[in-house]
């Protein structure tokens, strides 16, 4: 029997693995960006001593202009790096440095290909208090540090990934554990159903009740009400067994004459339960799909309607084209409850008898035939499942 | 003729001398270097606002310690006289003062 996940138990499982995708991304990009500024501030570091011999060389030649008193005002040119003086308010006194936009703020920092340090003075030459030094940033250590980033970076990701899949397996294997306990329970009861109530029923079917007495007919009955319980369990419990095993045949089924069948055989049940039928049902509304799976579908909803009714109760069944309406006038259905309606061994009165399996089997059936299922369900007054296709 | 007018427009261009012509050059003809002290104020100070604003203290309110003058020059000479100048004066002499040694637009 398949293991396949409820709803609700994917929706658990897409979370958890959004989450751990999330977190993972996450570390990668903070690692990342920890990385990155760990090779700049190594980059920087080398590259110190280079620029604080450049800023001497200046500094050299702006003491010699100072000490000429403006008589020698030639501001040296290197050819390896710019630079740019600046007075103690940030003002420009003289620059090489095309970018005028500069910061004071840190030591030294890349600005776009560039790289920036400053250079604070203990004697004010010519007024300078910051001397900036500008050098291009061959960016080699970027192209290092993206190669690592992308290279770690996918190891990494390919290790939670790994990592991932063990503890997907270890957050299912619960699950599939209770779902296999309870499937071959199922599995194994059934076949031992099958023959009793097959007996059951033909001989009631042999019995000529219009010769019994009324207190006999009634319990004779209640028997064929009971057995064909069973035998609707019986049924859609070989269903879910078999129901990847079972080969649709498609026809063209005339629903009116198939809803007419199904309520015609729930009647005995709905009687006992004083539900009547209402019916409004159109000529000629078709679908194809299989007679078999159709029928099962609309006895489940059918006996769920008389099942989760009131004593006294009605079943108002509208047919119109590609339109099917079954409404109750029971329990209804908490708003809560609603969207995990149609999980395996759901059940939410537990009052009444049955596995939780009939919703489930509408699910799958409804899935096969792009059937969609609308329920609408409000407390204490009742249930509207509608069929569109 | 010409050497009497010319001496004429010499002497007016004296008496009619700007307020820094008048107060400061005046005296630093003969004293400290204008322009040496411009450059030493400028190793100290740096930026135009410090500097105009530290000479305004140091001729407001002279100093040893405001003084920019070696200490042995100090020593010899003493710490200059108090400025009889107006607030306003003070700031226009400064104001040309900067402007006949700034070496901003002056570098090449």
């Amino acid at each position: 029997m398949g293991t396949s996940l409820l709803p609700s138990e994917k929706k658990s499982l897409k979370s958890f693995l959004f989450l751990y995708i999330v977190l993972s991304i996450i570390i990668l990009v903070l690692g990342s960006m920890l990385y990155y500024n760990f090779q700049k501030d190594l980059m920087f570091s080398n590259l110190r001593p280079k620029l604080n011999d450049y800023a001497k060389s200046v500094t050299n030649r702006l003491r010699q202009m100072h000490n000429s008193l403006g008589e020698d005002l030639y501001y040296p040119r290197f050819s390896n790096f710019k630079s740019a003086i600046y007075d103690a308010d940030f003002d420009k006194i003289f620059s090489l440095i095309k970018n005028e936009n500069i910061k004071f703020d840190k030591e030294i920092r890349k600005v776009g290909k560039k790289i920036h340090f400053i250079k604070v003075l203990d004697e004010y030459y010519l007024g300078t208090k910051y001397l900036v030094i500008e050098i291009d940033d061959d960016e080699k250590w970027l192209n290092e540090a993206f190669k690592n980033i992308t290279l770690f970076g996918s190891i990494y990701l390919l290790f939670m990934g790994f990592i991932g899949y063990f503890l997907t397996r270890l957050f299912l294997k619960p699950m599939k554990n209770s779902y296999m306990l309870l499937d071959n329970f199922i599995k194994d009861t059934t076949h031992e159903l099958n023959t009793p109530i097959s007996a059951i029923l033909a001989n009631i079917e042999t019995i000529d009740k219009t010769k019994l007495d009324e207190k006999l007919q009634k319990k004779i009955n209640r028997i064929e009400i009971a057995a064909r319980t069973i035998s609707n369990l019986y049924q859609d419990l070989t269903y879910l067994l078999l129901d990847k095993k079972i080969n649709s045949k498609i026809q063209k089924l005339n629903l009116k004459a198939l809803i007419k069948q199904r309520v015609n055989y729930f009647n005995i049940l709905a009687k006992s339960k004083r539900v009547s039928f209402i019916l409004n049902l159109d000529e000629n509304v078709y679908i194809n799909a299989d007679a078999k799976k159709i029928s099962k579908l609309l006895d489940n909803l059918i006996s769920n309607a008389i099942k989760y009714n009131r004593v006294g109760g009605k079943i108002y069944i509208t047919l119109k084209d590609r339109y099917l309406s079954i409404k109750d006038t029971g329990v209804g259905i908490s708003k809560e409850n609603i969207n995990e309606i149609f999980d395996r061994f759901k059940r939410f009165n537990k009052s009444e008898g049955g596995f939780g399996i009939g919703l489930n089997i509408v699910y799958m059936i409804a899935k096969e035939f792009n059937i969609d299922i609308d329920i609408r369900s409000k407390e204490k007054i009742g249930t509207e499942v509608i069929l569109r296709w | 003729m010409v050497k009497v007018f010319i001496t004429i427009v010499l002497l007016i261009a004296i008496s009619f001398g700007n307020v820094y012509e008048k107060n400061c050059v005046k005296c630093h003809k003969n004293g400290p270097s204008l322009k040496k002290i411009y450059f030493d104020y400028l190793l100290k100070y740096s930026s135009e606002k410090r500097v105009k604003r530290a000479m305004i203290d140091f001729l407001k309110n002279p100093t040893i310690k405001n003084s920019i003058m070696p200490k042995s020059y100090i020593k010899k000479y003493g710490v200059k006289k108090k400025t009889k100048l107006s607030d306003t004066k003070l700031k226009e002499a400064i104001d040309i003062y900067w402007k006949k040694f700034t070496i901003k637009g002056k570098i090449k």
